[in-house]
């Protein structure tokens, strides 16, 4: 009985050392120093290279510590939960900034800071999400267009979003499972902007999307170059740098700039309003802007730059394709998805009824 | 019982403790959060409404639940056909090889689910592995594809789930005594009526617990249906999702989270409250020879359990 | 007899079914192309870029540390509210047997966004010791459902006769219950293991800027393409975890000898 009790008190006591550890461990603040040389940076999976992180560290000393999230709405979420505290640089998509920014959780940028801004292409900068770039610096940016199977289809003959109707394509159409995305194609091939607010149109769009559903093989949500490339679809929504990928496996592949334009998005990079070290943050994305760094952050993912410098030295394969480097008049009609406000529940009520086939 | 017990003190606190703080702590909060209003700059605003339900009940949401339940029942049977014999195989194979067959089964599922996934579609796809097999044993004539359909939806939810349902069973299938099997045989029974009125009664408890962990996760498996099955319909994992994330009404997805959390509790006590009328009723009219091996119904556990232990005192009267 | 080869041959058809996408994964770990799903040629380019890829390697290491603890503290809470939830009558008991089903029902979203509220509202820094409550809470009702499977047909008399004897309730539960229960146990150690190894969405909003976990780098690989470097990654693990099974059962059986 006794050896016992004192096994007990010993366990209790041992216990009770663990917990004041754990809650020491817990509730310990950050270590608070004259911005320390590290910088946390909240991004998809790889999508700075890390050849590019490296040399930073090497050239900085600036330890890059580097945590990722898999969508744009998570990480908003996230981020307005901490209240923009704890990250020091994340990678939001086009109209994700203007949300963070009415939500006051970004920090304006210094752009005296940032000597190669000047290599960025106006054509991508001054957009409606972020007017005058106080809160964002594009890092990448890209295109959904209309890739065709040749084989089913002359591509020539095809040029506009409507072509997906088209009966050779029964069955074997792909979408997007974003919800702007498909919704923002259809509100296109009805002469609309993406980024529109009115019920009507959206409810039109809702409609083109219903008359097209039989024919939809896939709502896409991470494979459409291999649904391209083992032929599964002959036609559909991807994004251009999967198309150039994909072009690049099956010689079949076409990818097309339909007449009522294509939407259009851009990552940027931005500094949340509670970062620790927005003097590393600054560094971090100067040193993004530069030419040659660019140039293979771009080349890894054979999406398209923003950056005018890199353009002039990006690799003749990419230069010179139409999938990563679209002219002015693929362009023409093309729009970068905004914010819809409180429209949202609009598109969300429609995506709803399309999926549920009501 | 007046001594104290510090073990079963300690134990039923440090239970409640850590159950109070992290689940019905955060549940009590969401379900608060299901009378709000949906927030202009916050995501919630602090006005009551009922509004999130009343908007739920709406035939759109009902189909997805419908189909999100529909989908898992389906699944939780085929991994039921499957997970019973295998989990019985690896429960009778010989003692010391047992631990090994068990760890065997769950070594797979070590390896992300996206990258099993990802060689799920590289098997079904179109010119992929299945359809290379098929035409190299002459089955087909020109290359098939098994991708976006139903028969991939089942394959991934069942290769994600399975050892869900297979541990389960085997925890329960193992403590199965032989010699109640020999006895039956030598009562004259067939193989299937010792089955039957033996084996089946006695694993019913596994049963119910690995059907409860693969039907109940499955709601929220939608990802994987998704992508071998084409997201051609919405189910409610990712309308919650898509409520929290996407739509930002967050009392709205709570609302959607909370309805199908009731409606599984109610379903789970209602197997319970059908249980135990059996039981009480095969206990009235088993005094009469039936082996209830000296089972006391003392306040200990008589009443008030529900799923596995319900069944038990069932299937006891039963046999 | 028949039955039995039956049996044999489901039991290696169900294995089979598990292990050729795994196989897949590793052959394809030596496919000379930048995304996964078509085979160019034969490889090992992917291993030397693993091997220089550290953030990816230290994802995995912390993955699993979280996992092991995170599964050993959930089976032994969870046996424990098995135990507490079979045996004993305290106020609130079918409040918390309750609590177990519905943490078995709710969305992954739901439990990451009130975790992470939680730890907000407590001031908690988000890190290895959030990630590890999140999944012990996850965890635990997988490893309770099993065990109170296991406990259902149990013979309270066998308890009381060791309590007649003179035994504490601990040492009821350490030399009887337990040994009863320990395959149960054991099944929800692994159940335990291998839902934290996978979970991605309350990892995600549950974990801090400095600590990055296995499948949430998968998961957001997903946007760009997932490369090879993954499957080589899960080969080596692979790998080793059938090492390690083989050795421990070599170990063992020496021992009995």
């Amino acid at each position: 009985m006794r050896t016992k009790l004192h096994a007990a008190r010993a366990a209790l006591v041992m216990v009770g050392l663990a917990l004041a550890v754990l809650a020491a461990t817990l509730f310990a603040g950050p270590a608070v120093a004259a911005e320390e040389k590290v910088l946390h940076v909240y991004n998809w999976s790889e999508y700075v290279p890390q050849s590019v992180l490296d040399r930073f560290t090497k050239e900085t000393g600036i330890k890059v510590v580097y945590t990722t999230y898999e969508s744009n709405e998570a990480m908003y979420a996230k981020i307005k939960l901490l209240k923009g505290v704890g990250y020091d640089v994340i990678v939001p998509s086009t109209y994700f900034i203007s949300m963070m920014r009415d939500d006051g959780l970004l920090a304006k940028i210094d752009k005296t800071r940032l000597k190669n801004f000047k290599n960025l292409s106006p054509k991508v900068l001054d957009q409606p999400f972020d007017p005058g770039n106080e809160y964002s610096v594009p890092y990448m940016w890209g295109s959904s267009g209309l890739m065709v199977n040749k084989k089913v289809v002359d591509p020539a003959s095809i040029t506009s979003w409507n072509d997906l109707n088209r009966p050779e394509f029964a069955g074997k159409v792909i979408l997007s499972d974003d919800q702007r995305d498909s919704l923002g194609v259809a509100l296109k091939a009805l002469g609309y902007s993406v980024n529109s607010t009115k019920e009507a149109e959206i409810k039109a769009a809702y409609d083109w999307l219903k008359k097209l559903l039989p024919a939809v093989r896939v709502f896409d949500v991470t494979a459409s170059k291999q649904a391209f490339i083992s032929e599964e679809v002959a036609a559909g929504l991807i994004w251009n740098g999967d198309a150039y990928i994909a072009a690049s496996e099956n010689k079949n592949l076409v990818y097309v700039y339909p007449k009522e334009g294509v939407p259009l998005w851009v990552d940027s990079l931005a500094i949340p309003v509670g970062a620790k070290h927005k003097d590393n943050a600054h560094k971090f994305i100067d040193f993004l802007l530069r030419p040659e760094v660019a140039k293979e952050c771009v080349e890894e993912y054979n999406y398209s730059t923003p950056n005018v410098a890199t353009q002039k030295i990006l690799a003749p394969e990419l230069a010179k394709s139409r999938i990563t480097s679209p002219s002015d008049a693929d362009l023409k009609n093309a729009e970068f998805t905004n914010s819809v406000g409180n429209a949202l529940e609009i598109y969300e009520k429609y995506w709803e009824m399309l999926k549920t086939g009501s | 019982m007046t001594q104290r017990r510090p073990f079963r003190t300690a134990s039923i606190a440090v239970v409640w403790l850590w159950l109070g703080l992290f689940a019905l702590l955060p549940n009590l909060g969401l379900l608060l959060v299901t009378f709000l209003e949906r927030g202009e700059s916050d995501f919630v605003s602090l006005v009551f409404t009922w509004d999130n339900y009343a908007r739920l009940a709406d035939p759109v949401f009902i189909r997805i639940l419908g189909e999100s339940l529909w989908l898992a029942a389906a699944s939780t049977l085929v991994c039921l056909l499957i997970g019973y014999p295998f989990a019985y195989a690896v429960a009778t194979a010989r003692r010391g090889l047992r631990p090994w067959l068990l760890l065997l089964v769950v070594i797979p599922f070590w390896t992300n689910s996206l990258i099993r996934t990802y060689a799920l579609i590289i098997i079904l796809k179109s010119q992929g592995l299945a359809s290379d097999v098929l035409l190299a044993l002459g089955l087909v004539n020109e290359p098939v594809s098994f991708m976006y359909g139903d028969f991939a939806v089942f394959t991934g939810l069942t290769y994600t789930l399975l050892p869900f349902m297979i541990l389960p069973l085997y925890a329960s299938i193992e403590k199965l005594d032989k010699r109640l099997l020999d006895a039956a045989k030598d009562l004259g029974a067939s193989s299937l009526r010792a089955f039957w009125h033996v084996t089946l009664p006695l694993t019913l408890p596994g049963i119910v617990a690995g059907c409860m962990l693969v039907f109940l996760p499955s709601l929220g498996c939608f990802y994987i249906p998704e992508i071998l099955g084409g997201a051609k319909s919405m189910l409610i994992g990712n309308f919650i999702k898509n409520q929290f994330l996407v739509a930002r009404d967050w009392p709205l997805g709570a609302a959607a989270s909370t309805i199908m959390t009731a409606l599984l509790v109610l379903m789970i006590i209602g197997y319970w409250l059908s249980n135990r009328r059996v039981a009480l009723r095969e206990r009235k009219g088993a005094d009469t020879g039936a082996a209830t091996a000296g089972r006391t119904p003392d306040g200990m556990h008589g009443e008030g359990e529900a799923g596995g232990d319900g069944m038990a005192h069932g299937a006891r009267g039963r046999a | 007899m028949k039955l039995r080869t039956l049996r044999t041959c489901l039991v290696w058809l169900v294995y089979a079914f598990l292990y050729v996408p795994i196989l897949v994964v590793i052959v394809y770990s030596f496919n000379d192309a930048r995304y996964t799903t078509e085979w160019k040629g034969f490889t090992l380019k992917w291993y030397s870029a693993l091997a220089a890829n550290g953030p990816l390697v230290d994802a995995a290491l912390n993955s699993l540390s979280v996992a092991t603890l995170a599964a050993t503290i959930a089976t032994v809470l969870g046996t424990l509210a098995a135990i507490c939830i079979r045996r004993y009558r305290f106020p609130g008991r079918k409040v918390l047997h309750g609590c177990i089903y519905v943490l078995t029902v709710s969305p992954d979203i739901v439990m990451g966004i009130s975790l992470l509220i939680f730890f907000i509202a407590m001031g908690v820094q988000l890190g290895f010791w959030t990630l590890l409550v999140a999944h012990v809470t996850l965890a635990l009702p997988f490893v309770t459902v099993t065990v109170l499977a296991r406990l259902a047909e149990f013979d309270e008399q066998l308890i009381e006769a060791a309590r007649d004897l003179g035994a504490s309730e601990w040492r009821a539960f350490r030399h009887v219950l337990l040994p009863l229960a320990a395959p149960a146990v054991a099944a929800g150690w692994l159940l335990s293991f291998t839902l934290s190894m996978d979970d991605v969405l309350v990892s995600f909003f549950v974990t801090g800027p400095t600590f990055e976990v296995l499948p949430l780098r998968v998961y957001s690989m997903v946007r760009l393409g997932v490369k090879p470097d993954i499957n080589a990654l899960s080969a080596v693990m692979f790998t080793v975890t059938i090492v390690l099974v083989l050795l421990a059962q070599t170990l063992t059986r020496t021992r009995r000898k």
